[in-house]
């Protein structure tokens, strides 16, 4: 009898149906999409740590607020940016594995058009980098990358109607151009602190979804 | 339906037994959860839900035969990779089988 078999055995009721649907459901949701400590959170912590020692070597009109080499923040930066491109991408990488589809096509050009903006910023800033003082060379090159990534959360929520998304890519977008407008230094404090730390909540909002299974 | 003898008792025989067993609604919901268009590899079902892949095939092929899932084989390179997808038609009956399940439930809780 096929009956015999567990497999075969409907739900006990319909609450029990419900209830095994909602599980299912959160479980395969938490399974396919990454989790955003990987992908939001070790951004924030770069930005956080990497502008905030940029902020004290190279303060506003020119001020050491933190006396150490000019190497310390950069190399520090990149660091911290290096770890969470590599965490971000195998999260990502570890999500998207064995499904095929519409959605891996969308994954690849989204992930090229990050290569596309970056390729642009570092070209475009590399011309200028040499005729510049070292402040607005941090300015131009943390300025440009800034708008690329404001643009592609943006362009990323719009893919994929994510909310939370769009509100942090506007978020960093007006970070970036108050930032940008009030100079060298004081961009840096506003990325470190309102665009580390909204990365931060972002991602702790994305987590606390995430764990419901409701992304 | 008329003379159902105990009342608020889930009339089962109402809901789609192709998705009422345990095993085929957790592989419903699974595939439910991808997104239009999108496959998933049979390791990877087999490996989201904990089942063997002796039986995750044989509920693959029960919903397959109602046209519920679409099993693609394929070749990625030189290795064969089988794809499980749910068809427009499988999308539909379980979008129903949950409205129905819904109902069930407004219904025994007015009671």
């Amino acid at each position: 009898m096929v009956d015999e078999d567990p497999d075969e055995r409907p739900p006990a009721s319909p609450e029990e149906t419900l209830r095994l649907i909602e599980a299912a459901r959160a479980a395969a949701q938490r399974d396919m999409q990454p989790d955003p400590r990987l992908t939001y959170m070790p951004w924030g912590v770069a930005w956080l740590v990497g502008f905030g020692l940029l902020f004290l070597r190279f303060g506003p009109g020119g001020r050491v607020l933190v006396e150490m080499p000019n190497w310390v923040p950069l190399v520090v930066l990149y660091v911290l940016l290096t770890g969470a491109f590599v965490l971000s991408a195998l999260s990502g990488i570890r999500a998207a594995r064995h499904v095929r589809g519409v959605s891996s096509v969308q994954g690849l050009r989204y992930g090229l058009s990050w290569a596309a903006g970056f390729a642009g910023v570092v070209v475009i800033a590399s011309r200028y980098s040499a005729r510049l003082p070292d402040p607005e060379v941090v300015l131009l090159w943390s300025g440009l990358s800034l708008a690329v990534v404001g643009l592609l959360y943006i362009a990323g929520a719009a893919i994929w109607q994510a909310r939370d998304m769009f509100v942090l890519g506007l978020w960093i977008t007006l970070v970036n151009i108050g930032g940008f407008l009030a100079g060298p230094g004081w961009h840096a404090l506003a990325t470190s602190l309102a665009g580390g730390g909204g990365m931060l909540v972002g991602g702790f909002v994305e987590w606390l979804r995430w764990r419901r299974g409701q992304c | 339906m008329s003379d159902e003898p105990t009342r608020g008792a889930a009339p089962d025989h109402e809901l789609d037994p192709v998705i009422h067993a345990q095993a085929r609604l957790r592989v419903m919901v699974a595939l439910s959860v991808l997104r239009e268009g999108d496959r998933l590899a049979f390791p990877r079902l087999q490996e989201l839900l904990g089942m063997t892949a002796g039986n995750l095939s044989i509920h693959l092929r029960k919903l397959e035969e109602a046209g519920y899932v679409e099993v693609v084989k394929t070749h990625q390179g030189r290795t064969p990779t089988t794809l499980i997808g749910l068809t427009r038609r499988g999308r539909l009956a379980f979008e129903e089988y949950t409205a129905a399940v819904k109902a069930l439930l407004s219904l025994t809780e007015e009671e």
